[in-house]
């Protein structure tokens, strides 16, 4: 835990205590929204390779950072990743999209990094120890708002790999294909007078 | 009655993302929200003669729709594309958005209310609209038409048997669970939308009755406000939605009726009435509970394979009751790649060799009983700036010392039933091989951000009761103290949480509300 951390975070969890990081969570957030304006391209790459429905493309590519180092399985492609999370979040609230592109911002801002963890490079040109380094600050901080930021991200990166097919053989994991399709077509199911049918076939 | 492809392709259906222009329509009973509370009523007011429109912000997906994988259904068939979370971020919140509710995606597990729960209710919360011998008839009508039955021991898979096996071996009280299923398969979907119609969900019973007997259906349309003329409410209107539920079309909808009931369940329904500047005096959205859930997951040698098999099959409620601490009851959560990629802890390769072991891997769960304390006074819904709802809920120092000796009594339970290594969901998981370890699961860290909680009951924030001043609707009939013609018609009417999974309470509730208000004039 930084300095700074520990001046603001006192070393309870209490209702008024858990208000207080909200607000500066707020004001973290804020700093995270002007952060992607005053950098500069990562030389990462990480570009988009399909039109962004929720992100941006500055935001997107620190996204592909952030995948890259919280889903490490077998097959994980950072950039597939980011656009499922992209996908995940255009169904979500406006108020969140706009989080979690602030988040983002957050993740790569220099003076957070600074103020958080004395590091003055962007996350996207770390090298993959320090984006470890910084993704574990985030993780174990006393601030609420970091805590939850970073599970936020965890939480989108893992879900949008874990639902593509591709990580399923891993976990010999093998839903049916096609067991939907049979129910719907038959005219009667689900109506009163079939389930009093089906309850007479299996009286007898 | 008509098959369910014919009734979801009849004239009484309107897509409001198709709708090329303004939608008005009239009725005499406009239901806002199609899930368990509305659904119900639906069926009863049109079989009893009434015009009804039901209005729904989801889509009306069918099983057609429901193909087993996440990444189809998760974002269509819940709210906020399933991000919804508390105001800290503390609780995910899983809630349904379609046709049919959070019943569409509900894992089945059916039990009636408690009856010393509504014995509560009648004496600390002034509920003396009914008896609960009135509420029989309808849980026995609900049961019926939801083909409600209690599953064998043998049907148990894996991951609820080692529940159901570790209670009986430490003398708890435990049983298996009462399912509203017909013909299930056992595919374990439930979550994603039933791929056989076998779950008898309201999307298969009573909006099916309901549209049968004459209703009309809008969906894809977010009821925004009510407005009154006088001491009525004279319309709602709202907003349509395009195909996916992203984006309003830029055409509106307004529905003129002789009565509103108002069925958004929990957290919605709440923010309908506030954005309606319906706040009873600080009342409407003020004790909303979660029943917040911590998980544990066990390692056994033998085989769980938690993606099969029917979800939830097996319930212990004997730590329901503690006295000044709060209760909790445990059940199984079912498996899916996705949604337990997020309850895994940690990143990176720790997380991809948790992963990898869910063939042997059970998950447990504890819910918390709120709402019976003073000190467990549930969340408060407000509105966010764009007029979707917040939900301010904090866990409470009683609430992180439930879930600590919760923690150590679903290790217990898995040991028991052979596990041989247990582990907390924490982001540094709490690892217990062969035996409890009490002071380990003490010293982790319960803060918000270092161990997941979820929700998947949401009650509360439009309490009913005989008594304005604690109360938002009346327990007779559930219609708002002020407002003749409103009534409020699902989960949030719950003056506390329910101590037991809530569909059927719902169901029964309503089936016995609406069949009063059908039967005055
Ligand atoms: C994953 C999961 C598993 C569950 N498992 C079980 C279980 O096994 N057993 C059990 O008893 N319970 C279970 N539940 C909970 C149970 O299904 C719900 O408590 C119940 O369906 C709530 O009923 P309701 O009528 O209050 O609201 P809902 O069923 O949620 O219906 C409300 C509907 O209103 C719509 N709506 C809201 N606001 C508006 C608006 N402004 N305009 C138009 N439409 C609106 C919503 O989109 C929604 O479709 C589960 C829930 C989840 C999420």
């Amino acid at each position: 835990m930084s300095s700074v951390e520990s001046k603001v975070a006192a070393p309870t969890t209490s209702r008024r205590r858990v208000l207080k990081l909200g607000l500066a969570g707020g004001a973290l957030l804020l700093l995270g929204g002007s952060g992607l304006a005053l950098y500069p391209p990562s030389r990462a790459g990480g570009a988009p390779t399909a039109p962004l429905l929720a992100l941006d493309g500055r935001a997107f590519q620190v996204l592909v950072a952030v995948a890259a180092r919280i889903v490490t399985a077998a097959g994980a492609d950072p950039v597939a990743i980011a656009h499922g999370v992209d996908r995940a979040l255009s169904y979500a609230l406006a108020e969140t999209q706009s989080d979690v592109r602030a988040l983002l911002g957050l993740f790569e801002n220099a003076l957070a990094g600074f103020v958080f963890d004395l590091r003055l490079t962007p996350f996207t040109r770390l090298s993959p120890s320090a984006q470890d380094a910084a993704l574990e600050s985030w993780r174990t901080s006393r601030l609420v708002v970091r805590r939850t930021g970073y599970q936020a991200l965890r939480k989108l990166c893992l879900a949008s790999f874990y639902v593509q097919e591709s990580s399923w053989p891993e976990l010999r994991y093998a839903p049916p294909s096609g067991l939907n399709a049979a129910a719907y077509d038959d005219p009667e199911i689900g109506t009163p007078e079939w389930i009093e049918a089906q309850n007479k076939v299996r009286g007898s | 009655m008509r098959s369910l492809k014919t009734i979801r392709a009849g004239a009484g259906v309107l897509d409001g993302s198709a709708q090329a222009a303004d939608v008005t329509l009239d009725a005499d009973i406009c239901i806002i929200g199609t899930g368990a509370g509305g659904a119900v009523a639906a069926s009863i007011f049109a079989r009893s003669g009434k015009t009804v429109v039901l209005l729904e912000e989801g889509g009306y997906y069918t099983s057609a729709d429901f193909t087993a994988r996440e990444r189809d259904t998760e974002p269509r068939l819940y709210q906020e594309g399933m991000t919804r979370t508390t105001k800290d971020a503390g609780i995910s919140v899983l809630q349904g958005k379609a046709v049919g509710g959070t019943t569409v995606v509900n894992w089945t597990t059916s039990f009636r209310t408690p009856e010393d729960v509504v014995d509560h209710w009648h004496k600390k919360h002034a509920v003396g609209g009914f008896a609960y011998a009135d509420l029989i008839p309808h849980y026995e009508a609900i049961e019926r038409r939801l083909a409600i039955a209690k599953v064998p021991y043998d049907s148990l898979n894996a991951n609820n048997r080692t529940l159901y096996d570790g209670c009986k071996k430490l003398g708890w009280e435990v049983d298996t669970l009462r399912r509203n299923v017909f013909g299930c398969l056992q595919s374990g979907f439930c979550h994603l939308g039933c791929p056989v119609n076998a779950k008898r969900s309201m999307l298969v019973t009573m909006i099916p009755d309901a549209l049968d007997a004459g209703a009309r259906l809008l969906f894809r349309a977010r009821a925004d406000k009510l407005e009154r003329a006088g001491g009525a409410i004279a319309r709602v209107r709202g907003t349509l939605l395009d195909a996916e539920g992203r984006s309003a079309t830029g055409k509106s909808f307004t529905v003129t009726a002789r009565r509103f009931i108002v069925s958004g369940g929990a957290i919605n329904s709440p923010a309908l009435l506030l954005r309606s500047g319906l706040d009873s005096g600080g009342l409407v959205g003020a004790r909303t509970f979660l029943h917040p859930v911590i998980g544990s997951s066990a390692l056994y040698d033998e085989p769980i394979e938690p993606q099969r098999g029917a979800p939830q099959s097996a319930a212990s409620h004997h730590f329901a009751h503690r006295g000044d601490e709060m209760g909790f009851f445990l059940e199984a959560a079912p498996w899916y790649p996705g949604l337990a990629s997020t309850a895994a802890p940690g990143y990176g390769s720790s997380h991809a060799d948790f992963m990898r072991q869910v063939a042997h891997t059970a998950t447990h769960i504890a819910i918390g009983i709120d709402g019976f304390h003073d000190d467990l006074p549930g969340g408060r819904v407000t509105l966010r700036s764009s007029g979707a709802p917040l939900l301010d809920y904090a866990i409470t120092p009683k609430m992180w010392s439930a879930f600590r000796f919760a923690q150590k009594r679903l290790a217990e339970a898995q040991f028991a039933s052979g596990a041989r290594k247990v582990m907390t969901l924490h982001e540094r998981p709490v690892v217990l091989e062969g035996k409890l370890d009490e002071a380990a699961i003490d010293a982790a860290r319960w803060e918000i951000g270092c161990v997941p909680v979820f929700t998947a009951h949401q009650m509360g924030g439009c309490p009913m009761g005989d008594d304005p001043a604690v109360s938002v609707v009346r327990s007779s009939d559930l219609r708002h103290h002020t407002i003749e013609n409103l009534h409020v018609i699902d989960g949030s009417v719950f003056p506390t949480s329910l101590g037991v999974n809530p569909q059927e309470s719902i169901y029964g509730l309503s089936h016995l509300m609406a069949s009063r208000i059908a039967a005055s004039k």
